[in-house]
């Protein structure tokens, strides 16, 4: 046990006075020396070294009285009390007060039975408050999370624009997008057009006409396989940023993406990095005027099959 | 209360006005118990960055309330507000820049805490807690750079913005509806800026407040671990209080930092590019300088195609994210000297050179791009 405050002091020879004071050690957390009032003839600090035995209400020294009073005075100056340093845990370690300190116990809480029910009672309360505002809460942040896609054609431009067979062409549109309260405002994007050469027609539709489905699963426009013209999606399905059409050292004419530097050829398909699918192709038609419609679709980036987000 | 000065020792108002509060809150006790904190073996300038992030989020929490007398969150008034901040409002330019730069320097920071922590063995028993939370307090800082990177609506903020919740999205069975909740749709627009908007000044800041509270509560529960040699003897010996040599430390760093953001905002002022469109143009999309090393590594071949994607963007950082919450748990070994824990030291070593190895070769790249 730690040596009491107010206990007495015995030398190996006599008694010498009590403890009035008692020094901690910061790191080991333990009691390094007691402060001995020495009836009268003022304090000193003793090592717990010195110390043999430690009883309720007496501590027993090795020493002698003489030995102890040969001891320099104690300097209270070199010290600090706990109240006014921080020295996280040591409070734990004090077991050295002379008795508890109490206060009166309220005389309506000294028999209250199911105190274990009340406190759970609070919790019941607060889920009570709380379990009810998860949907609306959920609903009310969801509210603009779906919307339903729009498949109308969109004119982006005339075929003239594209001189040379299999190469891509950036074709510039803006769509009006009308998002929750704000007024419809337009938008600019960009599609790359190719006006392809039979060998890059097949690589792309292989030798199949191509379906694109609406959201019910019913088809809503189909790609001819011989006809000439392919529109892309201006995203790139690696992680959505906008490729261009670019002269590759080795690979020569190509599009490249020049966030993660995919690379795709004319017909989409990806030569090199990381990209996981080829280029998105989007539905197009071409008037007999030679005006270019298309359905402006966006696809979710980095996934190896699509899944049509706009 | 003991420690009440006698009223006939009153001389001064201020004097007077002092002994009054004290009387009520104990302010003397409260600032010797705030100020007398013993720092085993001593201050050291290595344990000056939390109070510097301290400072530096401070200094954010300031300017961006400032930069909010004049910004608007909309997709028709984000840029143009923001470029009024720039161009009209005096000192508007300095306030935003010094802004963004706090930015980057608040990254750099959390960087040499977590360092100064790891290698001085800090988040072993009884610290487990305080490393756990200052995980969560870096996440946010990261969620800081994110959201605030989107509110200038310009096309770097725009693609910067795109390419990060392509991301998200490939979280595993969450990831649509993360993607889509932030967005607010189906692509980046007025509720995407909504959204970070509020993300950024009052859900991340909120959390900021809360957890840093918590990290300093749980740091004074434990006490600060000090060096990793010497003995108890040696310990004592050179143990101080935290004010007045680790607080001067503590200003002394703090006035570099702010002198560098100073500088920084000075000589390298915030310019914006185009308004956001999704037509970026000839603009080739990159995050902030702190998110390059993993914008630069998604370029890797190894990291290509679904799977590879899923293990370069989510499963890769989100591992190493995981085995720095359990870094306290598996590493038992009371052993704090890093010259004696080999594979910390090399993991240390290995995890920031490749971030320096990545980082740089995303800056090497560009000029191949132009």
């Amino acid at each position: 046990m730690q040596p009491q405050l107010k206990s007495k002091v015995r030398c190996a020879d006599r008694e010498i006075g009590e403890v009035s004071k008692v020094i901690m050690d910061p790191l080991s957390h333990e009691v390094s020396h007691l402060v001995v009032s020495m009836n009268g003839t003022g304090e000193r600090q003793v090592p717990m070294g010195a110390v043999q035995t430690v009883a309720d209400d007496l501590v027993q020294l090795r020493s002698s009285s003489s030995e102890v009073l040969s001891l320099p005075p104690f300097k209270r100056d070199d010290y600090v009390t706990l109240h006014e340093v921080e020295i996280p845990g040591l409070e734990r370690h004090i077991h050295v007060t002379p008795g508890e300190v109490l206060v009166p116990f309220p005389e309506l809480e000294r028999n209250v039975k199911r105190r274990t029910f009340f406190a759970k009672l609070t919790y019941v309360m607060g889920l009570f408050i709380g379990l009810p505002l998860v949907f609306p809460v959920m609903k009310f942040l969801m509210k603009p999370m779906y919307a339903p896609l729009d498949n109308r054609w969109l004119k982006i431009g005339n075929i003239g624009k594209l001189k040379f067979a299999d190469t891509g062409t950036q074709f510039q549109y803006r769509r009006m997008v009308k998002e929750a309260y704000l007024a419809e405002a337009e938008v600019e994007k960009n599609a790359w057009l190719i006006k392809a050469t039979p060998a890059v027609l097949e690589k792309v539709y292989q030798g199949k006409d191509m379906e694109f489905l609406g959201a019910d699963g019913k088809v809503i426009w189909t790609n001819k396989k011989d006809m000439p013209y392919l529109a892309f999606s201006g995203k790139c399905p690696h992680l959505g940023c906008a490729y261009k059409w670019r002269k590759h050292k080795v690979l020569g004419q190509v599009f490249l993406c020049p966030c993660h530097l995919s690379i795709y050829d004319a017909s989409g398909q990806v030569l090199d990095g990381p990209a996981p699918r080829p280029l998105d192709l989007l539905p197009i038609q071409v008037s007999a005027s030679g005006e270019v419609q298309i359905i402006d679709m966006e696809f979710k980036a980095g996934t190896k099959s699509q899944t049509r987000i706009v | 209360m003991s420690d009440t000065p006698s009223a006939g020792t009153q001389t001064t108002v201020a004097e007077k006005v002092f002994a009054f509060v004290d009387e009520r809150v104990g302010l003397k006790l409260l600032a010797a118990k705030m100020l007398n904190e013993a720092v085993p073996g001593g201050s050291r300038w290595a344990y000056v960055f939390g109070s510097i992030l301290l400072f530096i989020f401070i200094m954010q929490a300031v300017t961006g309330v400032l930069l909010m007398f004049y910004y608007v969150p909309t997709a028709d008034h984000a840029y143009a507000s923001t470029q009024y901040i720039i161009h009209d409002i005096d000192y508007g330019w300095f306030l935003l820049s010094y802004h963004f730069w706090g930015s980057s320097a608040m990254v750099v920071c959390v960087f040499a805490h977590m360092s100064q922590v790891f290698l001085w063995g800090a988040y072993k028993k009884p610290r487990e807690l305080i490393w756990l939370v200052g995980l969560a307090l870096f996440a946010l800082v990261l969620g800081f750079g994110f959201t605030g990177y989107l509110l200038p609506w310009d096309q770097r903020a725009y693609w910067a913005t795109t390419v990060g919740v392509e991301i998200i999205d490939k979280i595993p069975v969450l990831g649509d509806f993360l993607a889509r909740f932030l967005k607010g749709g189906p692509i980046p627009g007025q509720m995407t800026l909504s959204r970070f908007f509020v993300i950024h000044v009052m859900v991340l800041p909120a959390a900021l407040i809360g957890l840093a509270g918590l990290h300093l509560f749980l740091f004074r529960c434990a006490g600060p671990a000090g060096p990793f040699r010497g003995t108890p003897t040696e310990l004592k010996a050179k143990t101080d209080y935290f004010f007045p040599r680790q607080i001067w430390k503590d200003v002394v760093g703090m006035a570099v930092v702010f002198a560098c953001i100073s500088a920084m905002a000075f000589w390298e002022p915030v310019v914006l590019l185009d308004e956001a469109t999704p037509d970026p143009g000839d603009y080739h999309p990159e995050p902030e300088w702190y998110f390059l090393f993993i914008f630069q590594h998604l370029r890797l071949k190894m990291f290509s195609g679904q799977f590879g994607q899923f293990l370069g963007s989510i499963a890769f950082p989100g591992a190493l994210g995981v085995m720095l919450m359990l870094l306290p748990f598996f590493d038992r070994n009371p052993e704090r000297n890093i010259f004696k824990r080999p594979f910390a030291l090399i993991g240390w070593v290995v995890l920031t050179a490749s971030i320096l190895l990545f980082t740089v070769s995303a800056i090497i790249n560009r000029s191949f791009l132009d």
